[in-house]
């Protein structure tokens, strides 16, 4: 069995929700399928401690429709990347922070704050990353609705035609 | 500003020290540093954004200009991402190349770093024999792909740029008499007192602490960590290529150092063992425009270290999300912990000493020029291009793609 | 009459203050001609110095609101002229400097210590947090190195009996052998010189990518051209002032003395620049360390040595 198998094998023996969610895509990359935060929540401190994924390299936040993807990227001393997916409903998306688990984690975290527009609890203080100050509230420049030819760099403004009021 | 004898000075956005924008608020007490707040995304240019409304050929200009430094380790990254997908095989011979122009890269990056880690510890001397030894490298990659950065070898499906016989000898030539200058390096980094003193036991990220805040690259290897995605998880031709991973067990700047002059050796190395056994053959395959859905997570070494990039495709010829995740972007963690504690003296070297790239980091909003008439847009640029050409006698617009 | 014009001359054409700045101009260039050569560049022209000078003037000046304005001006005017005052002490035409008197040298060495005090107030009064932490520096420099200076610079005194720089050099013109007795000396004054004049490796004062360029960064135009024009006088006044009390080797004769004293500047000027070459900038509190375990340990080892000479040899 090789190393990828017997991850895959350990998480779904503690974790019997994972069984047909996990899979190894291609050597060294076990990708999971869509998790509730809850079932995040449960399975990072796993992974962490019992399995030594030792480092966060990575957040990807990805807009799929209604939801945020969100693609935690761990490896492990076998340089084996576990990917992570995570998803919340973009009308309300609130995610926990990990990162007191992995501190490598935060500048992804706020990014994906400022980007995405996901409320990422627990978040220490600091600087924002990576949008400038001034910045309007609400404007979330990755999701696939904000177009950035709306966008008014002098005023600071976003103004899309198609969307009368945005609440 | 002034409280119970702390000063907060802040160093950045605009500071002699820093090449990009980048803010550190440093609180000192005398000249020791108690306090550190690390402010980067001022080079925040929407570049993710951008990828997703253009085609994977033009997406491929986009993010090799993620970086000046390491356009090529981008560049590879994002085609392996696509070839991928794709599920085509590139040629040995396309392999080959953009190993050498990677390591080319890394040298070329290394002696950078090292010219501007030296000008940070005010020895000017060194910084001007690096940079001098840098446009060598600098030379031999404008040959190859026609400018001194963004060289532009990588295409999808292989490489547009060959490396023919007079080529070889005229790269065997330059890395001759850069093996000399290394060793003169070598020779530096062990025995010059003022340069030790000012490197030694700074903005020290213990091995525990590396793994704790996820370092890559050199800062990592510096610490101990024998971490290269080259040997870890071999791509391209690094599948053949014996690679030695260069680490050190003084986990502070100078071990910082004297790994990435070891590793210029080691580049050195590989790219004679690559002219060596440069297979015959085709330079590239064909890729089909549309590629496939799905979605994959690519590693490349990049001089700096670890470069991740993701892409998800949706079957058309526009990405559906691409994400770059430059070494930088992981050095910074540790950062703050590696300042405080130090002297205000050490704080620029300590900030060098990950070979910080501002812009990798912060990637993605597209800012417009202003009013101004000396500045163009992007479709003013082109516009600009196309009369140039028109007054020349040749109307690009006429050609049909 | 003749002898107040003779005086005034001497005071301000030659030796005295256009000399000095004539000359300050031509070590300047020499000074970066020979940087840049052995970092492998081309450098600058022999116009160099001069352009930048009036380029300099002719810039816009600065004041920062929250500075003493009045300090901020007068302080590189102060400079230039504890610089230019001194410059008459030291002899450069044969071995009689323009006035001299027995102690001399203390006070060319208190004139010395002007300039940097006046750049740390300069520093100070921009109120300026890199021009603070700049100021702080060059004070604590300043503590260090004047040590080892004044005691390495009076050793040479115990043997000539008299402190005078004239009779000083006088002396030892007399007995060129006794000069080399003050080699430790010379190599501790020297060290100090390069400390006193801010170059590399001891240019932590103004150390460019810490603190910008320290206790000078809101300076700009006439009131900087004239910091820098004091800078390099006292480049040329220290030069003189090494080759007065360490190198008093004379022929004689006038002229042939002046071009003497050319060339041990110019040995000197590539000892500074060589030292300023080949080595990586010192944190401050290596500078102070160094000072005080190298530099001031070198100098009383002079002074013991020199009374026990001028014990044995009953001078």
């Amino acid at each position: 069995m090789t190393h990828d198998e017997a991850v895959v094998t350990a998480l779904c023996k503690k974790f019997p929700f994972l069984s047909e969610r996990i899979s190894v895509q291609r050597e060294k990359r076990i990708f999971t399928k869509p998790l509730t935060p809850e079932e995040f929540q449960q399975i990072i401190p796993y992974v962490h401690r019992e399995l030594n994924f030792y480092r966060a390299c990575h957040v990807v936040g990805t807009d799929d429709g209604d939801t945020l993807g969100l693609l935690y990227i761990l490896t492990d001393k076998n340089n084996t990347l576990l990917i992570l997916r995570e998803s919340v409903p973009k009308s309300n998306p609130v995610v926990k922070s990990i990162s007191s688990i992995y501190p490598s984690i935060l500048l992804h975290e706020r990014e994906l704050a400022d980007l995405f527009g996901v409320v990422v609890e627990g978040l220490p203080e600091g600087p924002r990353y990576p949008l400038p100050d001034g910045w309007p509230e609400g404007n979330y420049p990755m999701r696939k609705e904000w177009n950035p030819k709306y966008f008014d760099k002098n005023t600071m403004t976003y103004n899309d035609p198609n969307v009368k009021e945005v609440k | 500003m002034h409280s119970d004898n702390r000063i907060t000075i802040p160093i950045g956005p605009q500071h002699p020290s820093l090449d990009e924008p980048g803010r550190f608020d440093i609180t000192l007490e005398g000249e020791k540093v108690v306090n550190a707040v690390i402010g980067v995304g001022y080079n925040h240019r929407g570049l993710e954004k951008t990828c997703e409304s253009k085609t994977y050929v033009q997406n491929l200009y986009i993010i090799e200009r993620v970086c000046g430094i390491c356009s090529h380790a981008h560049g590879t990254a994002f085609c392996m991402a696509i070839e991928q997908l794709a599920g085509v095989t590139i040629p040995k011979r396309a392999e080959y190349i953009r190993a050498v122009v990677a390591e080319l890269e890394r040298l070329h990056s290394h002696l950078l770093w090292l010219g501007v880690a030296c000008h940070e510890i005010g020895f000017d001397t060194m910084f001007m024999y690096t940079w001098r030894n840098r446009e060598k490298v600098l030379d031999i990659l404008a040959d190859l792909g026609g400018n001194r950065v963004n060289y532009g070898v990588n295409t999808i499906g292989g490489v547009r740029r060959d490396i023919d016989a007079d080529m070889v000898e005229t790269i065997r030539k330059a890395l001759d008499a850069l093996e000399e200058e290394t060793k003169h390096y070598v020779e530096i980094a062990y025995t010059e007192t003022t340069l030790i003193s000012r490197l030694k036991g700074v903005g020290v990220l213990s091995h525990e602490d590396a793994i704790r805040y996820g370092a890559v690259g050199p800062v990592a290897r510096a610490a101990g960590i024998a971490h290269d995605v080259r040997v870890d998880e071999p791509y391209g031709a690094y599948k053949e290529i014996p690679v030695k991973v260069i680490t050190d067990t003084h986990a502070d700047v100078y071990g910082r150092t004297v790994v990435r002059i070891l590793e210029m050796q080691e580049s050195i190395n590989i790219i004679r063992f690559c002219l060596d056994n440069l297979p015959d053959g085709p330079l590239s395959v064909r890729v089909p425009r549309r590629i496939p859905a799905g979605e994959t997570i690519i590693r490349v070494e990049a001089p700096r270290g670890e470069n991740i990039h993701y892409l998800r495709s949706n079957g058309s010829d526009i990405p559906d999300r691409v994400r770059v995740r430059a070494p930088t972007e992981a050095n910074w963690h540790g950062m703050k912990h590696m300042l405080e504690g130090g002297y205000l003296a050490d704080v620029p070297i300590t900030i060098a000493a990950i070979d910080p790239c501002y812009s990798c980091t912060d990637r993605a909003i597209v800012v417009k020029s202003g009013a101004k008439t000396d500045c163009y847009d992007w479709r003013g640029l082109r516009q600009y291009g196309i009369d140039w050409y028109k007054k020349r006698g040749i109307d690009v617009t006429a050609l049909k793609v | 009459m003749i002898s107040f014009l003779k005086m005034l001359l001497a005071a301000f054409i030659f030796p005295g203050f256009l000399f000095l700045s004539v000359y300050s101009l031509v070590l300047d260039f020499i000074d970066r001609k020979l940087y840049a050569r052995m970092q492998n560049r081309v450098g600058p022209p022999w116009y160099q110095p001069v352009a930048d000078f009036f380029k300099l003037i002719g810039k816009k000046t600065l004041i920062p609101v929250e500075a003493n304005k009045m300090m901020f001006r007068i302080m590189p005017l102060v400079s230039l002229a504890a610089v230019a005052a001194a410059f008459l002490y030291v002899p450069v035409l044969g071995q009689d400097a323009v006035f001299s008197f027995d102690g001399d040298l203390i006070i060319v060495l208190y004139f010395l210590t002007v300039p940097p005090i006046a750049a740390f107030l300069a520093g100070w009064y921009s109120r300026g947090v890199y021009a603070t932490i700049g100021a702080t520096r060059i004070l604590t420099q300043l503590f260090v190195y004047e040590v080892p200076l004044f005691i390495s610079l009076l050793a040479p005194t115990l043997i000539a009996g008299t402190w005078s720089i004239s009779e000083l050099t006088a002396f030892y013109a007399a007995h060129p052998l006794y000069a080399l007795i003050n080699l430790p000396a010379a190599f501790a004054a020297l060290i100090s010189f390069q400390c006193k004049l801010e170059r590399a490796p001891f240019d932590t004062p103004e150390a460019e990518t810490e603190i910008v360029s320290g206790a000078l960064v809101e300076y700009g135009g006439r009131l900087l051209a004239f910091f820098k024009m004091a800078h390099s006088c006292e480049l040329v006044l220290v030069i003189s002032l090494f080759s007065a009390v360490f190198l008093p080797f004379m022929t004689g004769y006038v002229f042939a003395d002046f071009l003497l004293y050319i060339v041990k500047t110019l040995v000197i000027l590539l000892l500074l620049t060589l030292m300023r070459v080949s080595m990586a900038r010192l944190k401050i509190n290596n500078v102070v360390s160094f000072c005080w375990k190298v530099l001031a340990p070198v100098a009383l080892f002079q002074v013991v040595l020199n009374l026990v000479i001028r014990g044995s040899l009953q001078i």
